[in-house]
């Protein structure tokens, strides 16, 4: 294996971490404000690190842009829905949850 | 036509054709259609979005993708580190922050990038204040935010 499918692995890894992470704060954050946190900022960071990782595998430099064009049009996206979800979350009269209330 | 508008014309139709050569993977046998696709795209793009008064600063722009860039990094890696500990790791709450931005884009832009850089979500924007939902109330999130406004402010040239 040359350096670049190294660093290419390891981009894979770390990216498949930072899902793992957002996942496991979805599930165990508690209220609907913390858990878009986990989503929109652990699985972006993951989703750029895989979409890295597949780029410098393509077999061409357009098809890594294509690839790495993915990213921006996820992360504007995410952070539009997060941004609704918690507005609409605030307008139904949700609570932000603090530390000391019950789960 | 003023020069500001060739200007647009040109920048964006470069920007299409880049686009189309991108999403078709470097193909030349479709040239066709993709030079009647970047028409259609630079033509509704100047309809929908005139070049207006604001123009983007390069070296600003390039200023600002390295600083949400940075703390797009820091945002994952500290909800994940949070994630790990569980719920102990938080202290969340609400807070107001006056908007110190123009109207339009720019504040648009703000609350998207807010919501990605580490421990705040964008809730609410009204016309003078943006309420943010933050992870930790001891973390610096005031001091993040006017950092990342002033990197906005810094990409904007007004002219005319």
């Amino acid at each position: 294996m040359s350096a670049i499918d190294w660093l290419s692995a390891l981009l894979l890894v770390v990216g498949a971490a930072f899902f793992f992470a957002g996942t496991l704060g979805l599930l165990r954050f508690p209220d609907v404000y913390s858990r878009l946190h986990a989503l929109a900022k652990a699985d972006n960071l993951g989703l750029g690190c895989v979409l890295l990782g597949l780029a410098l595998r393509a077999d061409s430099l357009a098809v890594a842009m294509k690839l790495l064009l993915i990213w921006p049009l996820v992360l504007t996206a995410s952070a539009g829905v997060g941004f609704a979800i918690a507005r609409r979350a605030q307008t139904l009269g949700i609570r932000p949850w603090r530390q000391g209330d019950a789960p | 036509m003023r020069s500001e508008t060739w200007r647009a014309l040109v920048l964006r139709g470069v920007a299409f054709m880049l686009l189309w050569w991108v999403l078709v993977e470097g193909r030349h046998d479709g040239w066709a259609l993709g030079a009647l696709a970047v028409v259609a795209a630079t033509w509704t793009s100047l309809t929908l979005a005139p070049p207006g008064r604001r123009r983007i600063r390069p070296a600003g722009l390039l200023a600002f993708l390295g600083f949400f860039l940075w703390s797009s990094i820091r945002g994952g890696m500290q909800v994940a580190a949070m994630a790990m500990r569980g719920r102990r790791a938080l202290r969340p709450g609400l807070i107001e922050l006056a908007v110190r931005l123009p109207p339009g884009w720019p504040r648009i832009l703000l609350v998207n990038t807010l919501t990605l850089m580490p421990g705040t979500l964008g809730v609410e924007l009204s016309r003078k204040t943006l309420r943010l939902h933050v992870l930790d109330e001891r973390l610096p999130v005031v001091a993040e935010a006017r950092a990342l406004e002033a990197a906005i402010a810094r990409m904007l040239r007004r002219t005319g």
